[in-house]
């Protein structure tokens, strides 16, 4: 691989990396948030702890919870590889390079089918 | 409180040691939590595939920035990881935790065994290779940056360097590091590394780069189960993985200044322990 295709990619995995440190960074400050909201309001990692219930959480934001700052932050730690395979669909969909994005699109498919089975098996 | 605050500091402690020593924050935070704080062990496993998450975004950020992974390379083959980490996330709620502990046990067996073997091999290693979640390692810097556009497919790349090779082998081993990622709670990076350099034929950096890479996607494709599954505590996972994450980034800023000989004689004492301990609580 050589030429604008090369430098084309070298810009993708510039900005994906980008986008990775950010977003950890941003997913270290919301459990942080939510660590001291917890030592703040006396609760210990001990006690039993609400389910997450995903309709629920901006009422829980709103209420400054502990718990959904943790919920959101543990969220966008497990969303940050995700949200990478779809940055990284996107660039080689504008690069034209159709068999990497026909591989992002099947991962997502295998977690969309873990999540699926999951949530299947709870309910 | 004091409880969340010995949390944050076991996580800082298993995140530095693991920085230090090369290794993933997986195989000291399933035992720190299990052993050290009574957690159920699939639950222990649940918070660790968030820390190994964590760590491996913001060390594959750096990587990325400086084109040392190989990105095509890594999507494919963590296509395969990920669906062995949705066979390991469903078959690790049928199994009985004490097989867990079994197979853990044994998992910290092989790193002190290779730790030991690594150690006999290579007598005079002066400092750390520290693993710095936001910074590259010294073995995966100065990579020739055409490595990165390498294609999966066993075709030669003329800026390349190398042939990566053996790709249906490559193919079922990812399956497998999969399986044992979600079933364990580490990133599998003792599985991928050698496939990539030994079987593929991928140069140690890059494969150590890449291995990074995929490990945040096959950790999260069994984190979602976990988390729906019920088997993530926030409570818990909140302070183990700032505490994991501080840990990792001090380690690497000490790096330089540990003898790394000592301080894996140490580690080896500790991870037999743990692992006697594992067996122990295995066989009931």
């Amino acid at each position: 691989m050589s030429g604008p295709r090369a430098g084309r990619s070298r810009d993708h995995e510039r900005t994906i990396g980008r986008l990775l440190k950010v977003m950890t960074y941003v997913a270290v400050g919301l459990l942080l948030v939510g660590f001291l909201a917890m030592i703040i309001a006396g609760i210990s990692p001990i006690d039993a702890w609400p389910a997450l219930d995903p309709g629920a959480l901006p009422a829980q934001l709103v209420a400054a919870t502990p718990v959904a700052f943790l919920w959101l932050g543990l969220l966008a730690v497990i969303a940050t590889p995700i949200v990478r395979v779809i940055a990284a669909g996107v660039a080689y969909g504008s690069g034209g390079e159709w068999r990497m994005v026909a591989i992002s699109i099947a991962i997502l498919a295998v977690i969309i089918v873990g999540v699926a089975s999951a949530v299947g098996t709870e309910a | 409180m004091v409880v969340g605050l010995l949390m944050l500091m076991g996580g800082v402690a298993a995140g530095a040691f693991g920085s230090l020593l090369g290794l993933g924050g997986g195989v000291l935070i399933v035992p720190l939590l299990t052993l050290g704080f009574g957690l159920p062990l699939r639950e222990a496993v649940g918070v660790s595939l968030v820390c190994v998450i964590m760590t491996s975004s913001a060390a594959a950020g750096v990587y990325l920035e400086r084109h040392v992974a190989n990105l095509r390379l890594g999507m494919t083959l963590e296509l395969f990881t990920a669906l062995g980490a949705l066979i390991g996330g469903s078959i690790a709620f049928l199994l009985d935790e004490r097989l867990l502990a079994l197979l853990f046990a044994g998992l910290l067996a092989y790193v002190a065994a290779t730790m030991v073997r690594a150690a006999l091999r290579a007598p005079a290693v002066p400092t750390a290779v520290a693993r710095d979640p936001l910074a590259v390692p010294p073995e995966v810097t100065g990579a020739p940056p055409e490595v990165a556009g390498v294609p999966p497919s066993g075709l030669v790349d003329p800026q390349a360097g190398y042939v990566v090779r053996r790709f249906p082998t490559a193919i079922a081993g990812s399956v497998g590091a999969g399986v044992v990622s979600a079933l364990l709670g580490i990133g599998g990076g003792i599985i991928k590394v050698p496939l990539m350099h030994l079987v593929m034929g991928v140069p140690l950096r890059v494969a150590t780069a890449t291995s990074n890479l995929m490990i945040g996607i096959t950790a999260a494709a069994s984190a979602v189960i976990y988390l729906l599954r019920g088997g993530i505590d926030p409570y818990v996972a909140g302070p183990t993985v700032i505490g994991v994450f501080v840990g990792a980034t001090l380690g690497s800023r000490l790096g330089h200044r540990v003898q790394v000989r000592y301080l894996q004689g140490l580690f080896v004492v500790v991870l037999g322990y743990t692992a006697i301990q594992m067996l122990l609580r295995a066989i009931g």
